[in-house]
């Protein structure tokens, strides 16, 4: 029987030394230490190969589903084959061919145009609806589920309703620029107006996405936090600028990087409503890319360029992960 | 106290496992498979899979789907598929090359010979030695089976015409005061004077989806003695027939005969220019006053216009039914095609087709010569349409990459707008075909 006093007893306990002394005891914990470890060790072990089998099958799905066709999209880009056939392996020349492409850089161009303004326009839109709706007014409820309309309606409807509002020149849009004494706007088939036009479409399409976004950051700023500013002197720009901006922007910097996917995987906004063109005027690069293998049945350089589509969208959404990140630890 | 054993709780999981891989397994095991028998061209137990594209309103689907389940010859029968046109091309390859595909199908006008330069095609000259001693061959209007003869054999066998006739709203002619145009003079002339009633005397389009654009560039070419391809199949874009046809063109924009937003023009946009008056003549399919809403009789077919040099061509691109090698048996393949082939008159007995038959009694169908605008198109435009061949004969797999490409879309929109000249745009086209055609 061990003759420690108490104190001592503690100071083991914290030490977490056993009862009989350093000598015997330290064995004896040794021992069951080695055992634990042991125990646990198999325990570990065990438990990680259940983990792996019980994810194999999963592993499994995702490799079949992802690294698959990433792989073949991999062989296709290197070869010089179509949609039956593989072809010659042919290197990187499909890539080299495809940045050496007038047509690559015009819709990579186009393709940055109407990000730019497809993320910045609905992002500001989203903004100011969703701090116009925080204010209370009549049927505000109606209005958000209004506002919604245009993400919810399928695009293919959106894109038949807009092309009916500015395909020709008797279209409504045109007709009112001719009765206001400002000419017959060709929408759809002046180059830089159909630019325009499309990327005012994918503004239209995506502003309610941001609004939602936007209101959701915006309920959960403490409001507490504005009646300090306000009695501290701040004036609506400031609260504006130095409290809801930063507040809300973790969950601006995550808006605009879906927002950017969206935008630069885009096919049907544009294509339904210009097929990209007039003479290419709206060729994305996702639309060249479709047009490269369904068209002209050049795998190679459609895939090439779908590749680099996916290497730029990578680094984007990296810089702006980072920014996610500064947010949260500022 | 219901305690499992360690051991039994330990066979359990592992049990439970192996099941689980075994079922993640099968998935796998049936991808590695590929095409067995029972998945193959023609399905088990000699089913020939006949794949058909939606060419007219679905009772038209309806009707084939009758016709091909009907059959029943050399120890077969057949099932009937829609296929969509959106990525059609896709779905054939990716089903072809899993050995999933059809035994026979219908599908884009040259997809026959390009699925021959991949060895997937079963030459169809016993077929056509059927026809022959069923007396259907003779039976079918002149020279519409030659596009589909190679060296090695009939590459597929031509089902149905899908014209571009001109046509033209008589009203708007007589409001103008004006003949309609028998020749590129005439065409010019009425043009101008349609146009100062505000209407458009050459109706086209080649906004998203629409290829009548296309198609016009290509005819107006063609009506010229000019075209893509010379007699033997070379590209032959910068010939002066062709830069007189697109200079001509030119000369429409310029004039504002053709309508500046036709560049933008979906087919439902160029519906509604002819519905709303505002188009008085122009290249379109068959059937553009049932298509459009104007049965009035105010929409009919004019007659072919000849070219400065008195040269008079139509477009046409003869539609095929093809066999391909992945069947359970090139017999039973033949056997449904000479009996699809026989049984096809009913589709237009029943009125159920937008476009012109290939065999002549069919032409002269009670409920096809109902129709005067059929009657002319017959008449007048099948003996002297060529295909996008041009002056060759032969259809050819590199006539898929001009029909469906993009120089061809993008030389149509560049002369559309009127930013360009013949010689740069036609440069720029055939520059643009040569990179696609050598693949």
């Amino acid at each position: 029987m061990s003759s420690t006093t108490a104190p001592s007893g503690l100071a083991r306990a914290r030490k977490g030394l056993a009862p009989g002394g350093p000598g015997g005891g330290s064995r004896n914990r040794k021992d069951l230490n080695r055992k634990d470890l042991n125990r646990k060790s198999k325990l570990s072990a065990q438990t990680s190969r259940t983990f792996f089998w019980l994810l194999l099958p999963s592993v499994i799905l995702l490799v079949l589903i992802h690294g698959y066709p990433l792989f073949h999209a991999g062989i296709q880009a290197t070869h010089d084959g179509n949609l039956i056939e593989t072809g010659n392996f042919v290197g990187v020349e499909n890539f080299a061919n495809v940045l050496s492409s007038p047509a690559f850089w015009k819709a990579a161009q186009f393709t940055l145009w109407f990000t730019i303004v497809g993320v910045f326009g609905s992002w500001l839109v989203g903004l100011g609806l969703a701090l116009l709706l925080r204010t209370k007014i009549p049927a505000g409820g109606t209005f958000k589920v209004l506002l919604l309309l245009p993400w919810v309606v399928p695009i293919v409807v959106s894109s038949t309703a807009w092309n009916w509002l500015v395909a020709t020149p008797d279209s409504l849009i045109p007709s009112i620029f001719r009765n206001l004494g400002l000419g017959t706007p060709l929408f759809l088939a002046d180059p830089t107006l159909a630019a325009v036009t499309v990327m005012i479409f994918k503004v239209w399409v995506s502003f309610p996405f941001m609004m939602m976004m936007i209101s959701a950051a915006l309920a959960s700023v403490d409001t507490t936090v504005y009646e300090a500013a306000s009695m501290d002197g701040a004036s609506r720009w400031q609260q504006f600028t130095q409290i809801t901006l930063p507040l809300i922007a973790r969950s601006t910097y995550i808006s605009w990087i879906l927002m950017t996917i969206f935008c630069v995987n885009d096919f049907p906004t544009i294509y339904l409503l210009t097929g990209g063109g007039p003479v290419d005027a709206t060729t994305s690069l996702v639309v060249l890319a479709y047009r490269t293998v369904f068209q002209d049945f050049a795998t190679g350089p459609g895939v090439a360029i779908a590749f680099l589509m996916t290497m730029t969208l990578v680094v984007v959404s990296v810089i702006l992960y980072r920014q996610i990140r500064k947010s949260s630890v500022e | 106290m219901n305690v499992q054993p360690a051991a039994n709780r330990s066979f359990s999981r592992r049990g439970f496992l192996g099941l689980t891989a075994a079922a993640a397994s099968v998935p796998l095991l049936a991808a590695c498979g590929g095409g067995s028998a029972t998945q193959g061209g023609g399905g088990a137990g000699g089913t020939i899979k006949f794949w058909d594209m939606p060419w007219a309103a679905p009772a038209y689907n309806d009707a084939a789907k009758k016709l091909a389940e009907g059959f029943s010859g050399a120890n077969s029968k057949a099932s009937y598929q829609i296929i969509q046109w959106n990525n059609f091309y896709q779905t054939f390859s990716s089903a072809i090359a899993s050995k999933s595909g059809p035994a026979v199908s219908t599908g884009g006008g040259f997809q026959a010979f390009q699925f021959e330069q991949q060895g997937q095609i079963a030459y169809a000259d016993k077929v056509i030695e059927e026809l022959k001693k069923n007396g259907q061959f003779d039976d079918f209007l002149p020279g519409v089976l030659d596009p589909f003869k190679t060296d090695k054999g009939y590459v597929a066998v031509p089902w149905q015409l899908d014209m571009r006739p001109l046509w033209y709203r008589k009203s708007l002619f007589e409001k103008a005061g004006v003949e309609v145009p028998t020749d590129w003079a005439t065409l010019l002339e009425a043009g101008k004077k349609l146009k100062s009633i505000g209407a458009f005397g050459f109706a086209t389009g080649s906004g998203a989806g629409n290829n009548i654009g296309n198609h016009t560039m290509i005819l107006m070419m063609i009506n010229n003695g000019g075209g893509v391809f010379t007699k033997d199949g070379q590209l032959d874009v910068m010939n002066d027939r062709n830069v007189e046809a697109i200079e001509f063109m030119l000369e429409l924009v310029s004039n504002g005969i053709i309508d500046p937003a036709a560049v933008s023009y979906t087919t439902d946009n160029l519906n509604a220019q002819w519905k709303d008056g505002k188009a008085a003549f122009g290249p379109y399919v068959l059937g553009v006053p049932e298509r459009v809403g104007d049965t009035s009789g105010d929409i009919v077919v004019a007659s072919p216009i000849a070219g400065p040099h008195g040269d008079k061509t139509a477009l046409v691109f003869p539609n095929n039914i093809m066999m391909y090698t992945n069947t359970p048996s090139q017999e039973a393949s033949e056997a449904f095609l000479v009996h699809y082939m026989g049984q096809i008159k009913e589709l237009w007995r029943q009125k159920l087709m937008n476009a012109l038959p290939v065999f002549k009694s069919i032409t002269e169908l009670p409920e096809f010569t109902s129709d005067p605008n059929n009657v002319k198109i017959v008449k007048e435009y099948v003996p002297i349409a060529k295909t996008f061949a041009s002056q060759g004969t032969a259809l050819s797999a590199d006539l898929a990459a001009l029909d469906g490409g993009q120089a061809l879309n993008q030389f149509t929109q560049t002369i559309l707008t009127g930013r360009t000249d013949a010689k740069s745009a036609l440069q720029a086209f055939e520059s643009g075909l040569k990179s696609v055609l050598k693949k």
